[in-house]
């Protein structure tokens, strides 16, 4: 059941092109480790030795793993570790088998999403692979004692053909961060910037995250008709929770003020934080348009003294658990 | 199509009704700039609340009816900017430097009525 939902979030063929991996695109890749038809006789010709030595090099490899905590709290089922066992015999055998096709690469690719997605680091997936290679070479030689070379040359073989199948594990399971990253961008853009009104004829406009062009210009859009339908005179804009801002944002800043100059209201902007304004001086940002505050307090003071407001402190309020 | 130019005390009203052409604009300039000096006017107000294009003309010649009524004595406010009006302005680089703006009409009279009365905008 769990596959199932895994495949309606992501299927591996949406996966593979969503990489780019074409035919054209595995041929290049056989091309750069050199692997070549050669490559795929030799390693067809271990085929039923592979058949021998495989529950002996994967049992080892789990009892290798298991050591592990932090492995072995990815099998705490033995149901699973059979499982998982059993597949990477199968694994063992099919590598044995040729035709690196579509089909091959694909059935990869899904392996891949598949750690990925339980969040298997890295390093334990090379390091598997890694043991592996290390106790089929072992084998390898002593099986060919006589003929080291022809060991040798199947052995490399074998490490052609499981690089290839590393390099295509780990794209996918950095292009499924890359798509994990990509889809929360969008959503932290979609999330509307919020205008609120503080007082008559007052706005704040917290501005949080990355600023770009196309934000910028939401943005400004936003404000521009909360103006109009709030009929606001002064506006702060705090900036505190803006990470950088280079000319290309003091630029969207400057657009954002004289737009709302045009609508008749006065713009504060408010929470330049030190690196930040030693950023703007030093690439020579000309501010002088800007009305700026240190911070969010003192913008909303100078925007209620322009409004004409002024706050009164009567008397305290009593602490509401004061005396209890 | 001319604009209708009332006056009101010492403020000289203009509202402009349908997109104007460019003759439409220094028509405009040239009737305003001489009722000033008629009415001995203190304060313009100029209002665009139905335009939906600015282009750099019109932008120019407002800033020209600011600095003319300016030398003759009366401030010019800009009212009625759209949205979208002031988002394209401020793409393309165009301001209104040399004059004021302000929301709509009403915002535009209390604007003038705080300048004549000598005080700045920051203490009313």
């Amino acid at each position: 059941m769990k596959a199932d939902r895994a495949n309606l979030v992501q299927s591996p063929d949406t996966l593979a092109q969503m990489m780019g991996i074409t035919d054209t695109e595995i041929a290049r890749r056989k091309e750069w480790l050199e692997f070549t038809e050669e490559d795929v006789q030799r390693i067809a010709s271990i085929s039923d030795f592979a058949r021998q030595i495989q529950d002996e090099v994967i049992d080892g490899l789990y009892t290798h793993f298991l050591a592990f905590d932090e492995v072995r709290a990815f099998f705490k089922d033995s149901q699973i570790l059979e499982r998982v066992k059993a597949l990477q015999k199968a694994y063992f055998i099919r590598l044995t088998q040729g035709s690196y096709d579509r089909a091959y690469v694909e059935e990869r690719i899904n392996i891949g999403s598949v750690h990925g997605r339980i969040g298997l680091d890295t390093k334990w997936y090379l390091g598997a692979y890694n043991f592996h290679m290390r106790a089929i070479a072992r084998r390898i030689f002593v099986e060919f004692a006589g003929e080291p070379e022809k060991a040798l040359e199947i052995f490399l073989s074998l490490v052609k053909l499981e690089f290839f199948d590393i390099g295509l594990a780990l794209d996918t399971i950095f292009a499924q961060r890359e798509h994990t990253i990509r889809q929360q961008q969008d959503a932290i853009r979609e999330l509307s910037t919020p205008v609120l009104q503080v007082r008559d004829r007052l706005l704040i406009l917290p501005i949080i995250g990355m600023i770009d062009t196309l934000r910028a210009r939401q943005l400004t859009e936003q404000l521009l008709r909360s103006i109009r339908d709030t009929r606001a005179r002064v506006v702060v804009m705090d900036i505190t929770g803006v990470p950088a801002v280079d000319s290309r944002v003091a630029n969207h800043l400057i657009q954002t003020v004289d737009a709302s100059r045009l609508m008749g209201a006065i713009v504060i902007v408010t929470g330049l934080s030190a690196e930040v304004a030693q950023t703007l001086v030093t690439l020579g940002v000309d501010l002088s348009k800007l009305n700026t505050v240190g911070d969010l307090q003192g913008g909303i003071e100078q925007a209620e003294r322009i409004l004409g407001y002024r706050v009164i402190q009567t008397e305290v309020a009593a602490a509401p658990f004061a005396g209890a | 199509m001319a604009v209708p130019i009332l006056k009101q005390g010492d403020i000289l009203i203009a509202t402009i009704q349908a997109a104007l052409s460019d003759a439409d604009l220094l028509a405009l300039r040239d009737d305003l700039v001489n009722r000033v000096g008629r009415f001995r006017s203190r304060g313009v107000i100029v209002d665009v609340t139905v335009l939906d294009v600015m282009d750099s003309f019109a932008v120019r010649t407002l800033r020209g009816i600011a600095h003319m009524t300016k030398l003759r004595g009366a401030e010019t406010v800009v009212v009625g900017i759209q949205p979208d009006v002031a988002f394209a302005m401020v793409e393309l680089g165009l301001t209104l430097e040399g004059m004021e703006a302000a929301l709509d009409l009403e915002e535009g009279l209390l604007l003038l009525q705080r300048r004549m009365s000598g005080g700045s905008e920051r203490d009313r």
